[in-house]
């Protein structure tokens, strides 16, 4: 386990915010996006990419790296902007996003977006995908991590449950998912359009090793996501509580900012909010 | 025609034979090792034999991920479990992330000939060929499935292999030059082009010799890969003997007589007969006798051809 002093932490603390910062950015590009799963998932991006996983920019293909997949492909703001800011390209590139062609769509692309592992969209494909290049690491002697990041109404997918057993069944300890527990999905809380509760006891009678922990506390996320395997042999997952649309107070836990249409007003409000937290955390 | 072959085992063969020469293949069993002629693989490489149970979905992302990494997962399984089911995760995980995957559907065609609909694969080459950059190779005996293996491993890229189930005659000489892309031409006519591929090849060739016998000149070609289509060689077909044939143990809609017709209707339009299955869940039976009531016998086809001909 990696303790985070408090300096650390506020040093995240910073990043995180620059990185919703380029989320903005990005939506006032495209003036439209998935923003409310970009927002609760990106602590945890920020504390991947800038404390937990073994990567370099300039090598985004150096086979001794750790893996990322973005099993739930729309929450991409969030990746853009953090491999953004990783340096695994210009941030000028946030400006294209929403422009004919650009190389960042509505959901990842692997051959366009340096950084980016796989093509991930539609729903239930990514655990799997994952699950193969952990035993591809293994297979190969390589000690490189691969982490994931879910989303919660994602799980419905059943595809999901025959990557977690295969996943356990072949003792992928290599292996962590993060699942971004947002409780919401389009249609409403996430437990009234498919109940996946008591999710802890799902994931472990799946033969996964679980943890639950407060999605935007980031020592609670570097410390937890380093202490991996949670226990040898298993693969390890995170239910990590989160906020959907975090840190615009106007789109917090709105089933609406799922996908945002913005206006200049809203970017306007956006804008000054991040401020304020940024203004915040160096106080 | 002596030469019976068993598919599976043949490609089981093959399988050993490629892997002794690259390290990287792997082989990916959804339960489906044994039927599918992989147990000399399991025995001799049981480290690179990766089983899964039945999880055709999963499989599918799972070699995506491997191959992510450099191994070169062979995906083998009953035709429409690992086409028509997973078909969401072939596009995606291995065509759209061009990933350097093998699927082999097996007991493809009606060759299921007493299982019924669930386990006969007619849609197949219909469904695979519309994902852009996958490879689709429909073997015509059991020389080119050894080849396909081989010039599967080779290539870079997905790509999706179709064999049967009963033994299959052997057409081809041992040592022709196979190349993915490249149709065949078994026997030379100038009346009509007759195109047979995979399961039924050895029916287009019976039927090309009792037409031969009555004085009907029929050109045959082997298209053993259905994308890339032989452009070069249909077009020459078309020019040369005025009128295509196509032969296939799979849906009309879709399969290789619609990609000739596709390519030919802009290049070079004849008159052509498809032959196939046409737009129905069929029946069960022994399966030459079913193929005979779908008219995919070696006679029946060339009564067909004889009466396309007038």
């Amino acid at each position: 386990m990696q303790k985070l002093t408090k300096k650390e932490k506020t040093e995240l603390e910073k990043i995180a915010v620059q990185n919703r910062k380029n989320v903005l950015r990005l939506m006032k590009a495209g003036r439209m996006g998935h923003i409310g799963g970009a927002l609760s998932a990106i602590d945890i991006l920020t504390a991947l990419y800038f404390k937990i996983m073994r990567v370099d920019s300039q090598k985004p293909n150096w086979p001794q790296r750790d893996r990322f997949v973005l099993s739930a492909g729309h929450k991409c703001l969030a990746l853009y902007a953090t491999l953004a800011q990783k340096g695994f390209f210009s941030h000028a590139i946030l400006d294209t996003y929403g422009a004919l062609c650009s190389k960042l769509g509505g959901h990842p692309d692997m051959y366009k977006v340096p950084g980016v592992e796989t093509n991930t969209g539609a729903l239930g494909h990514g655990l799997s995908i994952a699950g193969g290049m952990a035993m591809g690491l293994k297979m190969d002697g390589l000690d490189a991590r691969v982490y994931v990041i879910m989303g919660d109404g994602e799980l419905a997918e059943g595809s999901n449950w025959e990557a977690a057993a295969a996943a356990s069944h072949h003792k992928l300890d290599n292996l962590l998912v993060f699942v971004d527990r947002n409780h919401l999905q389009i249609s409403g809380p996430t437990v009234d359009v498919m109940s996946y509760e008591p999710l802890d006891k799902r994931w472990q009678a799946f033969g996964w090793s679980v943890r639950e922990i407060d999605g935007h506390d980031l020592k609670q996320i570097v410390e937890n996501a380093t202490d991996i395997p949670f226990e040898k042999g298993r693969p390890s997952v995170i239910i990590a509580d989160t906020v959907k649309s975090k840190g615009l107070s106007f789109a917090e836990n709105k089933v609406d900012y799922h996908y945002w249409k913005a206006t200049d007003e809203d970017l306007a409000i956006a804008q000054r909010e991040l401020d304020e937290i940024e203004g915040g955390i160096s106080e | 025609m002596n030469d019976l072959r068993d598919p599976r085992k043949t490609f089981g063969e093959a399988l050993v034979e490629a892997a002794q020469n690259n390290p990287n293949i792997v082989a990916i069993s959804a339960d489906s090792s044994s039927g599918s002629g992989m147990t000399p693989f399991q025995q001799r490489f049981p480290d690179r034999h990766i089983e899964f149970g039945i999880m055709e979905q999963g499989i599918m992302g799972f070699s995506a991920g491997l191959a992510t990494t450099g191994k070169i997962p062979f995906v083998v399984a009953i035709a429409p479990f690992v086409t028509a089911r997973p078909f969401e995760m072939f596009r995606n995980d291995l065509g759209y992330m061009r990933q350097n995957v093998k699927v082999v559907g097996r007991c493809a065609g009606l060759t299921y000939s007493d299982l019924g609909a669930t386990h006969q694969s007619l849609d197949d080459i219909a469904i695979i060929r519309t994902i852009p950059g996958v490879t689709v190779i429909n073997p015509g005996d059991p020389v080119d499935i050894v080849k396909a293996v081989h010039a599967a491993a080779a290539h870079i890229g997905p790509v999706y292999i179709k064999i049967g189930s009963p033994k299959m005659p052997v057409l081809m000489d041992e040592d022709y030059p196979f190349q993915i892309g490249r149709g065949v031409v078994m026997q030379e006519g100038a009346d009509v082009t007759i195109i047979g591929t995979g399961t039924v090849l050895s029916k287009a060739a019976e039927a090309a010799r009792i037409l031969k016998q009555k004085g009907i000149g029929a050109r045959l070609i082997n298209m053993h890969t259905i994308k890339p289509l032989d452009r070069e060689l249909v077009l020459k077909a078309a020019r040369e003997t005025g009128k295509i044939v196509t032969v296939e143990e799979g849906y009309l809609a879709g399969g290789l007589g619609s990609c000739i017709a596709e390519f030919l209707v802009t290049e070079h339009p004849v008159p052509m007969k498809m032959i196939g299955i046409d737009d129905l869940f069929c029946d069960t039976g022994p399966y030459e006798d079913l193929l005979a009531m779908y008219g995919l016998q070696g006679d029946k086809i060339a009564k067909t051809v004889e009466q396309f001909l007038g």
